[in-house]
């Protein structure tokens, strides 16, 4: 099936890509629209080492994605670049592509948009008890997959640590930072610290919860984490981390025995939430979408991510809630069906649709 | 607990809100040459856990009916089935466990007579979703806890 029209999509993460790679292979001409100057979103911009549940190395899963997309001749690849205006109806949109680099911008007739945007990390420095950004040995999970993929897990001084807590959502659950749960940072924690332990045997490890949310397979994780790898499970929040100018003090309470802790560590990884990021914001803006109460772009139907609330125009992934790389993947492909569905409705005469 | 010494801290107000464990009496106190013997003597240890101690835990571990202890995640299905949890609330499996693996000292010592209660039916182990057999826990605690003469 041939259109004039080429399709937009926006967002080169798990979700975009897909939907790219699926249009393509339907013979559909594709432009792809990304912020950063990669393809790969969240997985190759923090690089993780692994995937959960199964932790495959990510590139066994993103690279046959990006490498599709930048060797179709049917995909175009717009780096660094946002959309910054899209005018018209299903079948034809007028859109704007603005290169940040050099500012220059482009005219394009679109057939159909998928919004692919994608999330941000929460950014622990607003919530002041975990002193991110000014202790020392504070990190956050997205920079442990960097340590984690080099192999090499230092505290400041160069040291390994050899007591270590994961602080579960952190930004998330929260009336004063975000409600609503991130859905994968209990699973990513629990991969990484499988994957602390083996780099460091000898470490103690410490994940400090208010509920275990590994749902699905993904529980496999948690129950290998404790029958393995001997890895220790505390029921709490923490209130305020304290670095004593060698160590971290962390306050909380163990709730199974009601009883506060005040514990030295060498590290603290801080599970931090996903969030709708400034490029969703932007996007929304842009093409005029509806948002949700939590800034997520907002589908048609609660239940049926896909469609947007403008005809023609379809989302994909964690720009609509949170959710695991094997969910976005299978949100690109749903939106590339929705896509040709559209096409295929378009290309019919009149009287016929 | 319940057999709370009376004659521990006495003097202390409001003492009943502390557990005897952590009331420290020396018997015989000298101080550069200063009799501090008695109520000056007196130390209330705080009730903050300041430690996670695993020594005891690795024993447990290593007592064949300890054996899979790890892999308790503190559903309380052991407790909520246990007969003898069922007549008396301060015989408590799964809190045992918890803090045995923690390595809560003070608050081992406070029930350390408790966890001879377990009458051996089994019943938790039977329940158990992730095969602790808690009843043989029960037992491995006891024979660690008698090897420190506790
Ligand atoms: C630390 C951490 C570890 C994780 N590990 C795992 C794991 O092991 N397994 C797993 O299944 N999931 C994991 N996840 C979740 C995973 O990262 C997400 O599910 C996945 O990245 C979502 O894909 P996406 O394509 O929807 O969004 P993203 O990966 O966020 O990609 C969105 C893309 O859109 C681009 N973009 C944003 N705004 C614009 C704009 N306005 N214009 C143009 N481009 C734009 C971004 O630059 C980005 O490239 C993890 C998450 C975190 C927080
Ligand atoms: S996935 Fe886990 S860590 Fe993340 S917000 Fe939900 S419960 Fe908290
Ligand atoms: S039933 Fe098993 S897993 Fe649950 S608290 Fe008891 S010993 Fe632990």
């Amino acid at each position: 099936m041939r259109t004039e029209n080429p399709v937009l999509i926006i967002g080169g993460g798990p979700a975009g890509l897909r939907a790219a790679v699926d249009l393509s292979e339907m013979g559909i001409e594709v432009i792809l629209v990304e912020k950063r100057n990669e393809l790969g979103g969240a997985p190759v911009r923090w690089k993780y080492k692994t995937l959960a549940p199964m932790m495959r190395p990510t590139e066994e899963v993103m690279n046959p994605l990006i490498e599709h997309v930048e060797k179709s001749e049917l995909v175009k690849v717009y780096k660094n670049s946002i959309v910054e205006e899209a005018k018209g109806n299903a079948g034809n949109f007028v859109i704007r592509i603005k290169n940040g680099l050099d500012n220059r911008v482009e005219s394009l007739n679109v057939s159909a948009i998928i919004v692919a945007t994608g999330f941000e990390h929460f950014d622990a420095r607003i919530d002041p008890r975990y002193g991110y950004g000014k202790n020392p040995n504070v990190i956050g999970i997205h920079e442990l997959e960097a340590m984690l993929k080099s192999g090499r897990v230092v505290k400041h001084d160069g040291q390994p640590p050899e007591r270590i807590a994961f602080i579960f959502c952190v930004g998330s659950r929260d009336r004063a930072t975000n409600p609503w749960c991130c859905t994968v940072c209990c699973g990513v924690s629990i991969k990484q610290a499988i994957e602390l332990k083996e780099i460091l045997p000898d470490s103690q490890i410490y994940m400090i919860y208010m509920d275990v949310r590994t749902f699905g397979l993904w529980e496999k994780l948690y129950w290998k984490s404790m029958e393995e790898y001997g890895i220790n499970y505390i029921r709490g929040r923490v209130s305020e981390i304290y670095y004593t100018g060698e160590k971290l003090l962390v306050k909380g309470e163990d709730t199974l025995v009601r009883g506060p802790f005040e514990v030295l560590f060498d590290m603290v990884v801080l599970a931090v939430g996903m969030e709708p990021g400034q490029g969703t914001k932007q996007v929304a803006k842009a093409l005029d979408l509806a948002i949700n109460e939590f800034g997520f772009l907002e589908p048609k139907h609660p239940n049926i991510h896909h469609d947007s609330s403008k005809e023609g125009i379809f989302l994909a992934g964690a720009c609509v809630a949170p959710m695991s790389v094997e969910e976005a993947i299978a949100e690109g492909s749903a939106a590339a069906m929705q896509v040709v569905k559209l096409l295929h409705r378009l290309a019919k005469p009149i009287e016929a649709r | 607990m319940s057999k709370k010494s009376k004659k521990k801290g006495a003097f202390i107000i409001e003492r009943e809100y502390i557990d005897d464990q952590r009331i420290i009496e020396p018997e015989h106190l000298k101080l550069e040459e200063v009799d501090m013997s008695g109520r000056w003597g007196v130390l209330v240890l705080p009730r903050t856990i300041e430690e996670f101690n695993h020594s005891l835990y690795e024993e447990i571990k290593n007592h064949p009916r300890g054996r899979n202890i790890h892999k308790c995640w503190q559903c309380g299905n052991c407790t909520a089935a246990c007969p003898v949890a069922e007549e008396n609330p301060l015989f408590n499996p799964r809190y045992f466990i918890h803090i045995v693996k923690m390595g809560y000292k003070l608050e081992l010592e406070k029930f350390k007579d408790y966890i001879y209660l377990c009458g051996s039916c089994g019943r938790c182990s039977e329940v158990c979703p992730k095969g602790v057999d808690p009843s043989g826990v029960m037992e491995a605690i006891g024979t660690v806890l008698r090897r420190y003469k506790l």
